[in-house]
Parts: structure tokens; sequence; C-alpha cells
């Protein structure tokens, strides 16, 4: 029979084991998503890693609209069918261009929710809408910001970013072959780039011969001063395109929320939703468009006409910022048209399969190694930082300085939606049960000196970290200049026993013990010697020294 | 498990890593020869896949390097795997093992003649497969001599572990690169 403790410990085993098998199954089965696997695996054969990230980001972001649209479908949604107003409006086909007209009067924007609450049966269970609309939109984007944060700080972790990479041949050579690829005409094709670029950084004699013999000798741009450009360049397309990006969607807030808002007209929230929706839809047939020409018509022009254009690559930069810019559109949104991402979930399905086809029908593969983690790492950066951070300041100052208009919406009559939360509170404050929520909402939700507690916790706890990142770095710097010195002081410890070695043969001593050799350092030398002890830890050369004293 | 077989006790289950995948590896494993695989693991029967079968799976039929990772992972070193060494190189090769096992397994890829250091031959071998045999030995040998170059941090003219992880290190794609997808 066991004791106690070791049947505590077993339960904590046998617990410990049930719930890594848990969290297995449910990362297998709900984050990565099952869908589309093999597709996926079909592109990255044919296309490699760095075409397959832009896949696997529209697949994450698809499921986080996914995810938007089944609980705001399960708790807003359907409990407003059962007190929904008529409809008198009729329904022409216009509508699904302008979002207007029939639309206002449906469960798509946020006019049509009722402020009341909701009890199928006298004296039954009662379902506050206010509450559900506002609690949900608010944890949902809780949520959304914690997956973010944590997978964002997991791909830091994993990457390491640091814009010295790539710096030589070694790296390149040994770590970038692309085991993903499996089409054999793929792997073909990247065995005979990473020849030409072999060839090209190292050009052989007969190169430089057929160079002179031209007459006058070519300048051939070296191949990391090409590649220095095309960094630059994408670098600069992406800023350009980003800053682009966020003063559009900057100065549509400004006009949203200080003018419409301000406008006392009939509905703004829903105004605002249409706005919404008008631009998601321009977004989406324009990304097909541009699949259109830019991929389609560039493989014809490329091919018949102008042949030495060629075959397009896939520019996945532009793509992913596409994709982000919509995300943010549908972010944003979410407050007031509470199905958008149910529409923007249709837009992404089509897109998916647009880029699908258009990709394997008009597009090579890359030929330049293009950096996929750190480019990955990056989006999902810009994912959070203006876009995830933007949408929650508008949706803050929203919630909190705007009033809602009158006559629609859960929040009519208030003066602001926040104040749902607090008239609740008030309600709250008669029940004894409740009190502890009551305490919660006055000193940490309202309370203006616990977040400035909050915060200088915070800038301390971050400032002591960075510190010991600093600490940390000059520690590696260090660790890697011992390891060079030990090596150089290493090869003249043995030089010097070699030096012995051949000055006792001279005199006629035998000198006893191991054969040692040593290679010559790093210029060449040709004296190609194996260490026969070549794991020789660094204090061994200071028992060797007393061996030769 | 319902009307399903059980092919795998518990124990088994707990001891593999990829444990979700498990089934799906197994049935990908018998499908390569399913008149010496039987469905029934639980009395562990020693079954060997030669090389040629191994070889000829999708994934790795065109991989310039199948017969290294083969070779690698099998218990004898030919390249004839069991179930274990199937289930290991896939693990290995899969989004979720970490770094430092992806390093050591692409370092004993890359090691030819296995004797724990990248040398020189080996990296002409590696080089010539990398590029389909389209570089003159000459090329070859420079583009190997700068290698070393780059990545001897303890001067002994070839490279060992330590100086293939701190190569990684500064290639961040390497955990997506040395992936396949099963």
């Amino acid at each position: 029979s066991m004791s106690t403790r070791e049947r505590i410990k077993k339960f904590i085993c046998l617990a410990l084991q049930s719930f890594r098998r848990f969290r297995n199954s449910l990362s297998e089965h709900f984050h990565q998503l099952w869908l589309w696997h093999k597709t996926l695996k079909i592109i990255g054969g044919e296309f490699g890693t760095s075409v397959l990230s832009y896949f696997i980001f529209l697949k994450w972001l698809l499921s986080f609209n996914i995810f938007s649209f089944l609980i705001n479908f399960s708790f807003i949604t359907v409990p407003q069918f059962i007190a929904a107003e008529p409809n008198n409006l009729s329904f022409t086909g216009l509508e699904l261009l302008t979002g207007a007209g029939y639309f206002q009067q449906t469960v798509l924007y946020y006019g049509f929710y009722t402020n009341a609450t909701i009890s199928k049966t006298e004296n039954g269970a009662s379902y506050n809408m206010q509450l559900a609309y506002i609690f949900t939109v608010g944890i949902y984007f809780v949520i959304c910001l914690l997956i973010l944060l944590f997978s964002m700080a997991k791909s830091f972790c994993r990457n390491f970013i640091n814009p010295q990479t790539y710096s030589g041949n070694a790296s390149k050579l040994l770590c970038t072959w692309d085991f993903n690829v499996t089409n054999e005409k793929a792997v073909k094709l990247k065995q005979k780039n990473l020849s030409t670029q072999v060839k090209v950084q190292n050009p052989g004699d007969a190169k430089r011969c057929s160079n002179m013999t031209n007459g006058h000798p070519t300048i051939v741009p070296s191949r990391e001063l090409t590649q220095q450009l095309s960094v630059q360049l994408l670098v600069l397309f992406l800023c350009r395109n980003i800053i682009l990006k966020i003063s559009i969607i900057g100065i549509l807030c400004y006009y949203w929320l200080d003018i419409v808002a301000e406008s006392k007209s009939q509905c703004w929230e829903t105004l605002i939703g249409q706005d919404i929706y008008r631009l998601i839809l321009v977004d989406f047939i324009f990304c097909l468009l541009g699949s259109f020409f830019g991929e389609f018509l560039r493989r014809i022009i490329g091919t018949t006409v102008c042949v030495s254009l060629g075959v397009p690559e896939f520019d996945i930069a532009r793509n992913v910022l596409d994709l982000i810019y919509a995300q943010t559109l549908t972010w944003i949104g979410i407050l007031f048209s509470p199905l958008l991402p149910g529409i923007q979930m249709i837009s992404f399905f089509i897109v998916f399969y647009t880029k699908k086809v258009s990709l394997m029908k008009n597009c090579q593969p890359p030929r330049q190694v293009w950096r996929a983690a750190q480019m990955t790492t990056f989006f999902m950066f810009l994912l959070f930082f203006p876009s995830l951070i933007g949408v929650l300041s508008v949706i803050a100052v929203t919630v909190w300085r705007l009033k809602p208009s009158e006559e629609c919406g859960p929040f009519r009559g208030l003066s602001s939606m926040f104040a749902a939360v607090s008239e609740w509170i008030k309600i709250l404050e008669n029940y004894t049960g409740s009190k502890w929520v009551v305490w919660i909402y006055n000193n940490l939700i309202t309370s203006e000196l616990f977040f400035f507690i909050l915060s200088i916790i915070f800038l301390i706890i971050t400032y002591l970290y960075w510190q010991i990142i600093e600490g940390r770095k000059t520690m590696v710097k260090l660790l890697r200049n011992q390891i060079v010195n030990v090596s150089s002081s290493f090869s003249f410890i043995l030089f010097k026993i070699q030096d012995v070695h051949q000055k006792a043969e001279t005199v006629g001593f035998a000198v006893p013990g191991r054969k040692v050799t040593w290679r010559g350092s790093r210029n060449h030398d040709e004296k190609t010697h194996h260490l026969k002890e070549s794991s020789m830890p660094p204090y061994s050369y200071v028992s060797l020294c007393l061996y030769i004293t | 498990m319902g009307n399903k077989q059980t092919i795998f006790t518990p124990e088994q289950l707990d001891a593999y890593q990829v444990q979700n995948k498990l089934n799906g590896l197994f049935y990908r494993y018998r499908d390569l020869a399913p008149q010496l695989v039987p469905l029934d693991y639980t009395d562990k029967p020693d079954v060997t896949l030669p090389y040629e079968l191994i070889g000829s799976m999708p994934e790795l039929k065109d991989n310039p390097f199948r017969q290294r990772i083969a070779e690698v992972f099998s218990e004898d070193g030919d390249g004839n795997m069991t179930l274990d060494d199937f289930l290991d190189m896939f693990s290995v090769l899969s989004e979720m093992a970490p770094r430092d096992l992806k390093a050591y397994y692409a370092f004993k890829i890359y090691d030819f003649n296995n004797d724990d250091y990248i040398c020189k031959s080996d990296l002409e071998k590696t080089v010539n497969k990398l590029t389909r045999n389209e570089l003159t030995p000459e090329e070859v040998r420079l583009v190997c001599e700068k290698v070393i170059y780059e990545a001897d941090l303890d001067n002994d003219g070839k490279l060992s572990l330590e100086d293939f992880q701190h190569m990684i290190i500064r290639a961040p794609d390497f955990l997506s690169t040395f992936h396949i997808r099963i």
C-alpha cells in the first residue's frame, strides 16, 4: 500500500498528464484548424515556406473572425431575434453594395438592437441586452489582445529579431534549405537558384576573362550589394504603405468620431457601420482586382508580349498589408455592426481560394531568400501595435466619451455607452450577495489611483528586465570573444609544443607522451593535420604548459 | 475509443510525443507496406521497412537529403526504419520540436561520414546535393572554404555541433524551413 504522499504525487502526475493531453488536443484542433491542411501542404510543397507564411497568416486572421462572429451571433443577435421589430423596408439588390436600405432595419447594424431587458416568459429569466452588448464586445477584445500578445511574444522569442543576420554564406547554405518543398519541379528550381547565387558570388576566371575580352570591362555589382538594395527597397515599400494606411484609417476615425457622432443625425452608429461595410466591400473587390491585374495579366504580358519580364512572383508584403488593413477595419466595425466579422469571414474565404488559384496558375516560386520568420514576427507586431491598439483606443473613446443616439440602439438615452455598466453597478449595490462586484468596480476599475500604481509597477518591472537584457548582451559578447581568444591561445600553445618537439628531436632526446599535431590558423596553411584529442576543454592547455616546462 | 480498433496501449501512447498525430502517422507507415505492418501494435512487433519504401514517400521522394534523413533516424544506420524511428523522424521534423533538437539532427544529417564533425568533404557533398552537381569542383571548394572560414569558431578546420548551433542562432528561419508537413 502506498503512503499518502506517494498517492498525492501519483495523482498530481496523472492530473498533469491528462491536462497536457487535453491542452495538446485543444491546440491541435482549435488553434491549428485542420481546415485547408492539404491545400497548405501543396502550397508549401511548391512555393516554399515564405509564400506559405502568407496563407497561414490569412488562416489565423480568419480564426479571429470566426470566433468573433460566433460569440456575437450567440450572445447578441440570437436574443435580438426574439425581441425583433418588424422590418418595413423592401429589399432591392442594391443593398448588398451600399449596406443601407433594407439592411438598416436588420440585425446587421447597431441601430436595430433593443435596449430592453428581454424575457420570454413573465417573471422568467431575463436577458439584459445593454450589458450583453457591451460585455460581449469588451470580452472579445480582451481575449484578442491576450492571444495576440502571447503569439507575438512567442514569435519574438523564437526568432530573435536581429538585423545583422544573414551576413554570410554559411547560414545561407546550411540552414536555409527548405524541407517543406516537396514538388520535384520546385526542388529543381531551388537548386538552380542556389547554384546561380553561388556562381554570381564567386565569379570564376572564365567569366572574368569573357568580361575583359569584350573590349571594356563590365562592372558586375556584387551579390551583397544587390541584396542590400532589395532589402532597403522592401523596407521603404513597407514603411510607405503602412504610413499611408494608418493615415487613412486615422482620418476616417477622426471623421466618424468627431463629425458623424456629433452631427445629431438619426442613428450615427448605424451610419458608421454602413461606412465600414462599404469600405470592406470595396477593399475586397480591389483585392480581387489586384490579383487579377497584378498576377494574371502580368503573367500574360510576361509570357507573350514582353518576355524579358517573365512570370511574376507572389508579392507577400503587399498582400499581408492588405489583410492587416481589412482586419483593422473589421475590428473597428464590430461595435457598430456586430455581424461584420461574418461578412469578413466570407470575404477571407473567397480571398484564400482566389489567391491560391492565382498563385498556382500565375506565379513562380520566389527566387530570393525572404526572411520569412522575421517578416512574420514583424507583421504580427504590426497587427498588434498600430492595428489592435489603435482599434482599442477608438472603441475606448466611443464607449466612454461619445453620447449614443437618442432613438436607436441598445444604449439609447444614456449619457455614454459605459453608463450602462455604472447603472448596473448601482442596481447591484442593493444586493448584499454582490457587494464584492461593487467593491471591485469602485476600487479597481474606476479608481485612477489603482491604475497609476499599476503603471508605476509595470514601468519598474520593464526597466529591470531591460537592464537584465543589457547585462546579458554584454555577457554574450564577452563569451564570444573568449571562444576566439581560447582558440588562438590554444593554437599558440600547440605551436610551442611543436617547437619543443623539433628542438628535442634535433638534440636527440625522445620526448615521451602523445603525438600532438596542429592546424595552422586562418591563413589557410597547407599543413592540414587533425587534432588527436580535438575536444579538449580549455583548462587542458594549462596542463600542457606544465608538461612542456 | 468506441468502435476504433486499439492499435497502441495507453503506455505506448504516453511515450510517443506526437500523441494526436500518432494514428495518422501509423496509417501512413502502414500504407507503405500493408502486408508487412500488422494492425495491432500492442505487443510491439519487430517490423522494419526498407529504405526504398521510406524514400518513396511523397514528402521525401524529391528531397535531396532523403537518404541522409533516413540513415540518421534509422536504428541500423542504413535507412531501414521501424515505427519508432518513423515517428521520431516526423516528430523532430514537425513544428513543435524545439530548436536545439532540430539543430542536433540537422547537424547529423549534414555529417555524411558520421564522425561528429562537418568536415570539408561533408560540406562538399552537401553543396553538391544543394546545387544538383551543377557547380565546378573549383567553385565547390571555394564555397566550402568560405563556409568553414565563417562558421568555424574554434579553428579546427571543421564544424562541430557548437559551431553549427551558433550558426543556427543567426538564421531564425531555420525552425520553419527544417520542417516537413505530413
